[in-house]
């Protein structure tokens, strides 16, 4: 009996203590979802109080399915993703591997590498508006010191917007550069040395020690580079002409739209129904990752 | 803790108490007692400082008789953040927008009719020219009132009509007046246009995408529209339009679709020195009233009097005076908190001497159907004669009274560029708009119909 | 919960992940492993990476301290000259913009918003790592899972169910800092789980002592706990400014009101101006939203090196 009623106590106490996340949970997170399902299926201006949503079942999710700007979106952002997360990851593990070695001032470069992802993300795209400039810029300052006589103008140019945005997000790829620091410092020094014995190359070393031992780490940045990504928001609103749209649209994200659409055009039924697109497509690649990663994460016996 | 930290946090945390507690905690100190009507404005620099002029006018006369007190705030994305604040219940009392939202944020209820107000203040159909009367109306009810308004005209360089005056004798046109029909104005900018001798193009006549706005309005000198207003469709595939368009890309074909992307490329901002216009690289334009100040503005005064303006030439014969006009309008939101009060600004505005001031300041038209003839001598705008007459003429168009408005912008700024490039042509390009822009329209008022059983 | 106070981007792969807190928070002891001693190529790279991050930081300090015409000069100049302070000034100070009031907004919200962070922050993950309850694992995971809602989802539910408060029961938040700071006050997940991570590691004997003293659950986590845990605190605190330093989604969704505007709508505003945009200022005023950040992180990486060793962590 006591042992019931310590355990009733301790529940008590237990919720007691998580209360304030389940009440933020309902009120900020699970009732905002279920709704939003609801007006998915509505048409729902969201302006005055004379117009409560209207059911319409599907159409919004059918007028989806034909919404050319809507599929270039997802493009855009496909696209996006498919840049800057491998190009990201490549990176930041480069300059990890260049960091994670007996040199002297470590710490400096360290902290030089970590400082523009401290940059807040406005401050950050009030300056590559200015960097991007197609004549003024650093940027093509620079690529004319390389003696390229025409660069392009980046943010006007619907070729070259969207590797400016990449190439902006790079810029901040600090943070992770320090998690994947962490990640290989920590790698057994025994499985290099078994590996030296073995008499292996440095690239066979990378590929079967390295890599395999911070490949949880890699996994954790990946799932979280893919619901960063997908809601890519401020920096392309701020540099791309359009509001974010860019040239030709070609910097037009998911997250620009379904703002757009929620508080441009007041067609906050339709905006719905992308957010619900976005959770099933975050939810939808998180367990395809998880799914694969069984076949490429390690969780060694540490 | 360590001296440093200490210190460090000192630098940070002072400098942040003290920002708490005695930080500004507005823009301005109305006096007390009165009631403050806010109001949002789009416009900063110059113009936003004569609209500051005249909001300080309205507090210390009309405003302090009253017991009102206008705050003026300027933001940008003014129409978004209207739209919102209004759904949220936190609407300004006053929002300086632009015409072409008005049939948008009216159908969606966001906005208060102002009928009953004006009438009070006497305000009615005659006090405006009709084409600004009509534009600030919808659905036979009246949404706003014009604060400055424009309209459109052919600028032209008079001094590279002087220097190229044998070439343009030469093809038999007069160099001392410009184009009145689109086959002169092709002539002249024929005869304008400048290569160097890698045969790049370094100054055209005439270029329809300079300054590179949406050109929409080009069908009316072709004597058509885009729009049906009766029965509610767009007429982009109309013959007319067509052939508007067909207009547009023969500059294209003509230059070299290379060429006006490249000479595009070397332009700026219609604000600014790159100008086109201004740089000398364009020896004819279609610009709106205010451009004569962007002019003296941006070259401190050096191209003064080498520039005209005439109404932009016409494909029709008879057919004068084409203008398309807009406006700069002020709306009072659906949920202010003071509409009364605001409207009493609004209304001091539109009288004759202040909104004449006002429109002088930004160097635009006046929306009254009365002119004053010190308005007309001491304008800032010396050709605004030409100005005037064409906003006055029954050719004279407003933005059509379209809710999706927005999206026709857009969607004519995909267009352009492919037609410029070559893509499409006028037919087969105008055919996807048509169909684009119309099941748009279609599915926008279905919708508003769900909202009206 | 993705609550708006952490923000849209707090994720994204551009700003500073909160997940390198952990890393911070929790430095892996392996001894740092050299490679053979190639030194100069690896200095050579690491000059490369650190020019390419340290270069944009340079173009944009001397474009804050030149005139807008010598910062329209081509090619640039590389020491302004004139060297002109006064853009700070203008900025600050001159009216041209309300730089002080969007501060002081964005201060009111952070420090409402810090204070919520780690406070709720910490009391849900007490009751995560220190309180043995039927369910617990289920709700853990729960929370972990809405990491993957983000605020784009939610945004157009939240405007819509603050609006129906507005309309219905009067309480007006939209309009207000409120949606901004008050949802802070139920946690947040990622801080949640940092802090759970922090307080399994701290020892359960220092608080069976204390309950054999009579102390209460509440009290537990308040006198023993709390203190241990500083170093972790401080960084969510820090990252939770951060996260409202950076905000831009949120500010934009809630606030329309120019004069509620924080910083970084206001530097938003300020560069979309008509007529050109003022590069010179706008550069200022981009250093002085940038400085605090960086200040703030050397500070608090120094105190959270020193808690680490008060608390006896390190080994």
């Amino acid at each position: 009996m006591t042992q019931d009623r310590a355990e009733f106590r301790n529940t008590i106490r237990g919720l007691a203590f998580i209360s304030p996340w389940i009440i933020g949970f309902c009120v900020f997170t699970a009732v905002p979802v279920g709704l939003s399902l609801y007006f998915s299926f509505c048409d729902f201006a969201n302006v005055s109080p004379a117009k409560p949503p209207v059911w319409i079942g599907l159409a919004n999710y059918r007028e989806m399915l034909g919404d050319k700007i809507l599929w270039q979106c997802i493009g855009n952002t496909a696209y996006y993703a498919a840049l800057t997360l491998p190009l990201g990851l490549i990176v930041a593990l480069g300059v990890a591997m260049l960091l994670n070695a007996k040199i002297r001032g470590l710490s400096i470069y360290r902290t030089i590498v970590f400082l523009p992802s401290l940059v807040p993300a406005v401050a950050a795209a009030m300056l590559w508006l200015w960097l991007f400039n197609s004549k003024l810029g650093l940027i093509n300052l620079a690529l004319r010191g390389l003696g390229w006589s025409d660069p392009p103008s980046w943010l006007n140019d619907p070729n070259w917007s969207m590797p400016a945005l990449v190439l902006m997000s790079l810029w901040g790829v600090g943070n992770t550069v320090i998690i994947y620091l962490a990640g290989l410092q920590d790698v057994p020094r025994e499985l290099y040395e078994a590996a030296d014995i073995d008499g292996a190359t440095p690239i066979r070393k990378m590929w079967h020690v390295t890599l395999p031992s911070i490949s949880p780490v890699i996994f954790f940045n990946l799932i979280m580079g893919i619901i960063g990504t997908l809601q890519a928001f401020t920096q392309a609103r701020l540099i791309m002409p359009s509001d974010g749209a860019g040239p030709a649209r070609s910097t037009y994200l998911y997250a620009i739209y379904l703002y757009d659409n929620a508080f441009k055009g007041m067609r906050m039924g339709y905006a719905s129904a992308m957010a619900w697109l976005l959770l099933l497509a975050i939810l939808a690649l998180t367990a395809l990752a998880t799914w694969t990663s069984k076949k490429w994460v390690h969780y060694g016996g540490k | 803790m360590t001296t440093w930290k200490l210190l460090g946090s000192l630098v940070l945390a002072v400098p942040a108490v003290l920002l708490l507690a005695i930080g500004p905690r507005s823009k301005s100190h109305p006096p007390q007692n009165v009631v403050v009507v806010e109001y949002w404005e789009k416009w900063t620099g110059n113009e936003g400082e004569a609209l500051q002029r005249s909001v300080d006018e309205f507090n210390a006369t009309r405003g302090k008789e009253k017991g009102i007190f206008v705050n003026c705030l300027s933001t940008s994305g003014i129409v978004q953040k209207t739209l919102v604040a209004t759904a949220g219940g936190v609407p300004p009392d006053v929002a300086g927008l632009w015409d072409p939202t008005i049939p948008q944020m009216a159908a969606l209820d966001a906005l208060e009719p102002l009928d009953e107000l004006a009438a009070a203040h006497g305000i009615n159909d005659k006090t405006y020219k009709k084409v600004f009367w009509d534009l600030c109306r919808y659905d036979g009810k009246l949404f706003a009132m014009v604060s400055t308004p424009y309209c459109y005209a052919l600028h032209y360089n008079t001094k590279i009509f002087a220097e190229k005056a044998d070439q343009l004798r030469a093809a038999g046109l007069d160099p001392t007046r410009p184009p009145r029909t689109m086959d002169e104005l092709d002539a002249y900018a024929k005869a304008l246009d400048e290569r160097d001798k890698d045969n790049t193009l370094i100054r055209t006549g005439y270029l329809p995408t300079e300054p590179g706005w949406d050109l929409s309005y080009i069908a009316y000198n072709f004597g058509g529209s885009y729009w049906d207003d009766v029965n509610k469709k767009f007429t982009f595939t109309d013959p007319t339009v067509v052939k508007a368009f067909d207009w547009v890309q023969s500059y294209s074909k003509r230059l070299g679709k290379d060429a006006v992307t490249d000479f595009r490329s070397g332009m700026g901002n219609y604000d600014s020195p790159q100008n086109s216009f201004l740089a000398g690289k364009s020896a004819m334009i279609s610009q709106g009233t205010f451009f004569a100040q962007v002019i003296h503005n941006q070259t401190n005064g050096k191209m003064d009097g080498q520039w005209a303006a005439a109404p932009f030439p016409t494909a029709v014969p008879g057919l004068e005076n084409v203008t398309s006009c807009t406006a700069d309008v002020l709306v009072i939101p659906k949920g202010a908190k003071h509409p009364k009060e605001a409207f009493e600004f609004i209304a001091w505005l539109n009288e004759q001497r202040n909104m004449e001031e006002l429109c002088n300041a930004h160097c635009k038209i006046s929306p009254l159907a009365k002119v004053s003839e010190n308005f007309l001598t001491h304008h800032n705008n010396p050709y605004i004669r030409v100005f005037e007459t064409l906003a006055s003429s029954p050719n004279a168009h407003g933005t059509p009274s379209i809710e999706t408005m927005t999206d026709v912008g857009d969607e004519l700024g995909l267009f352009i560029p492919d037609l410029m490039l070559q893509r499409t042509n006028a037919k087969d390009g105008l055919a996807v708009v048509q169909a684009r822009m119309q099941a748009k329209y279609d599915e926008f008022t279905a919708r508003q119909a769900l909202h009206k059983n | 919960m993705s609550s708006t106070n952490t923000g849209p981007q707090s994720i994204s792969p551009a700003t500073p992940a909160q997940n390198d807190v952990a890393m911070i928070a929790f430095p892996q002891t392996g001894r740092r492993r050299g490679r053979k001693p190639k030194t100069w190529i690896n200095h050579l790279a690491l000059w490369l990476v650190c020019a390419a991050a340290i270069a944009p930081f340079l173009f944009l300090l001397t474009t804050s301290f030149k005139t807008l015409e010598n910062a329209m000069l081509y090619p640039p100049q590389w020491i302004p000259s004139p060297f002109r302070w006064q853009n700070y000034t203008d900025v600050i100070a001159s009216g041209k913009t309300d730089f002080l009031l969007w501060t002081r907004n964005t201060l009111i919200i952070a420090v409402l918003g810090v204070g919520g962070t780690v406070f709720s922050s910490a009391l849900v993950a007490y009751g995560f790592a220190k309180v043995k309850f039927k369910g617990r694992t289920f709700l853990f995971a729960v929370m972990l899972a809405t990491m993957m809602v983000p605020f784009p989802v939610t945004m157009v539910s939240l405007f819509t169910i603050f609006r129906w408060m507005g309309e219905n029961t009067g309480i007006q938040w939209l309009g207000t800092f409120k949606p901004l700071w008050v949802p802070a006050w139920f946690g947040s997940a990622f801080n949640i789980f940092l802090l759970r991570q922090f307080f399994l590691t701290i020892p359960d004997d220092l608080s069976e002592a204390a309950k054999i003293d009579g102390c209460s659950e509440f009290g537990i986590f308040w006198r023993i706990i709390l203190p241990l845990a500083r170093p972790a605190l401080t960084v969510v605190a820090l990252f939770a400014f951060m996260g409202i330093w950076n905000d831009f989604l949120g500010p934009l969704v809630y606030l329309q009101r120019p004069e509620q505007f924080t910083l970084a709508l206001g530097l938003q505003n300020f560069q979309s101006q008509h007529g050109g945009t003022p590069w010179h200022l706008l550069m200022a005023a981009s250093v002085l939203v940038i400085l605090p950040v960086i200040f703030l992180f050397f500070l608090a990486q120094k105190t959270f090196i020193e808690g680490i060793a008060t608390t006896g962590m390190k080994g």
